[in-house]
């Protein structure tokens, strides 16, 4: 068979909208994500046994489970539980950004380690309250250190996003499907789509490594 | 809202093929995906650049393109060329070359974290490059690439459910398939979410236990050549 890319190109304007729809996903669950893995980090560190445990038992369902399995358990088992109907749009940046959140928090929990301990100390010295030494002190210098390795985050949520055509989300892979099916031409049509998917990862990622070796020439 | 426990058990065949096939895969998947991984990595690392770019373009590619869209082109654009693969062999194939690209990475971080004095005393020893590879520095590999294996291979068996949507007989599918029988999609979705769960832990304990097994710290133990 020919290839016939000159045919497909000008048909590739839902494959543009699709990769659009997939960065706007990608950024609405990171977002989520990092909140959730603020959240999870704050809970790991509460004085509260109950909070530390749900963080346990949520990064090993997280990480026990295929993001797929994830997806679906939200978009079709949540709703019906808890009677609030949510589409597929809010379950699959809720499902993203749930699963991504588990990771966020191990991130930060990496960059929180690094924090010195004077810090803390100093921060008790000056006798601020508990909210503000990790709102104003820590949290900003754990997030300062570990931006290289959310960016390669993203990466990651933007390759779990094709697991929300599974839910009649129209992003890239969505949108490729459709037009294969229209055009009968998977082969260009799948080959454009992994080429957008590798420029967007591949610039993002190598935007992260940048991050990195250049946070590696300014460590104290 | 009521557990509807008999529409899981009622159709429990379903379930067992399903945990039987994704295991299958997984396990079949991973030992290919780690001879893979090894290759590139040796290509990766080699100072031959007709080795040495062809691997980084690999790595790259199967690391920065989503799984479902390379088991989507195996799937649906390879009959084309005449080469048509049944869903689960497409499985196979897919999720080793993909796993085989984290695993070069993997063992690759592995190789350069092995101390430089290691290869300055095998080359000094006159050993051949092929033999000292294999006989010095990959044996101290398990240190250093055992815990990051170990998250791939997980990665792979979670990665495992993509293989649904190619109609691949595993877990999700057979989710799909009960609730599209009896309408359950709570029971149903959770209790393949715990299967999954089960799976994945006791493949973490199994590994857990097979690492303290190897006293991956002692190095000592495991630079003798024999």
């Amino acid at each position: 068979m020919d290839l016939q890319f000159l045919d497909i190109i000008p048909k590739s304007g839902p494959l543009f909208w699709g990769a659009l729809y997939t960065l706007f996903v990608g950024l609405i669950a990171c977002g989520v994500g990092i909140f959730v893995g603020t959240g999870l980090l704050l809970m790991r560190n509460s004085r509260f046994w109950l909070l530390r445990t749900f963080v346990g038992i949520y990064g090993s369902f997280i990480r026990g489970t295929p993001a797929l399995v994830q997806i679906l358990v939200f978009y079709y088992a949540l709703a019906p539980l808890t009677g609030i109907n949510i589409g597929p749009f809010t379950a699959g940046i809720m499902a993203v950004g749930f699963n991504s959140g588990a990771y966020v928090a191990e991130i930060l929990r990496g960059g929180l380690s690094r924090i010195p301990k004077g810090q803390w100390e100093a921060a008790e010295a000056l006798g601020l309250p508990k909210r503000k030494v990790w709102f104003k002190i820590i949290l900003p210098q754990v997030f300062h250190s570990v931006i290289p390795l959310l960016v390669n985050e993203f990466t990651m949520v933007i390759k779990i996003t094709p697991l929300l055509s599974t839910i009649t989300l129209v992003e890239l892979t969505r949108a490729s499907q459709m037009l294969y099916n229209e055009t009968f031409r998977p082969v260009e049509v799948l080959s454009l789509a992994a080429l957008i998917y590798f420029i967007i990862c591949f610039s993002i990622s190598q935007f992260g490594e940048h991050l990195q070796r250049r946070s590696r020439k300014y460590r104290l | 809202m009521t557990f509807d426990y008999a529409a899981i058990w009622d159709n429990r065949d379903i379930l067992i093929n399903g945990v039987f096939n994704t295991l299958l895969i997984s396990f079949i998947a991973i030992p290919i995906g780690i001879l893979i991984g090894v290759l590139i990595c040796m290509a990766r690392i080699s100072k031959r650049r007709l080795l040495h770019w062809p691997a980084i373009a690999y790595i790259e590619l199967m690391r920065n393109i989503p799984l479902l869209i390379l088991i989507f082109m195996m799937f649906y654009a390879l009959p084309f060329y005449g080469i048509r693969l049944s869903g689960l062999t497409t499985g196979f194939v897919c999720l080793s070359i993909y796993g085989g690209a984290y695993f070069a990475e993997v063992f690759r971080g592995g190789v350069e974290a092995v101390p430089k004095g290691q290869f300055d005393a095998a080359k000094a020893l006159g050993l051949k490059y092929g033999f000292y590879m294999r006989r010095v520095i990959f044996p101290q590999l398990y240190t250093y690439v055992f815990p990051p294996g170990t998250n791939i291979a997980l990665t792979m068996i979670k990665e495992s459910s993509l293989l649904s949507m190619i109609t691949v007989a595993e877990l999700t599918y057979a989710a799909h398939d009960i609730n599209g029988r009896t309408f359950t999609p709570i029971e149903t979705f959770a209790t393949i979410a715990l299967i999954y769960w089960i799976i994945c832990t006791v493949f973490l304990k199994l590994t857990g236990m097979l690492q303290s097994h190897v006293h991956t710290d002692d190095l000592s133990n495991s630079m003798a050549i024999r």
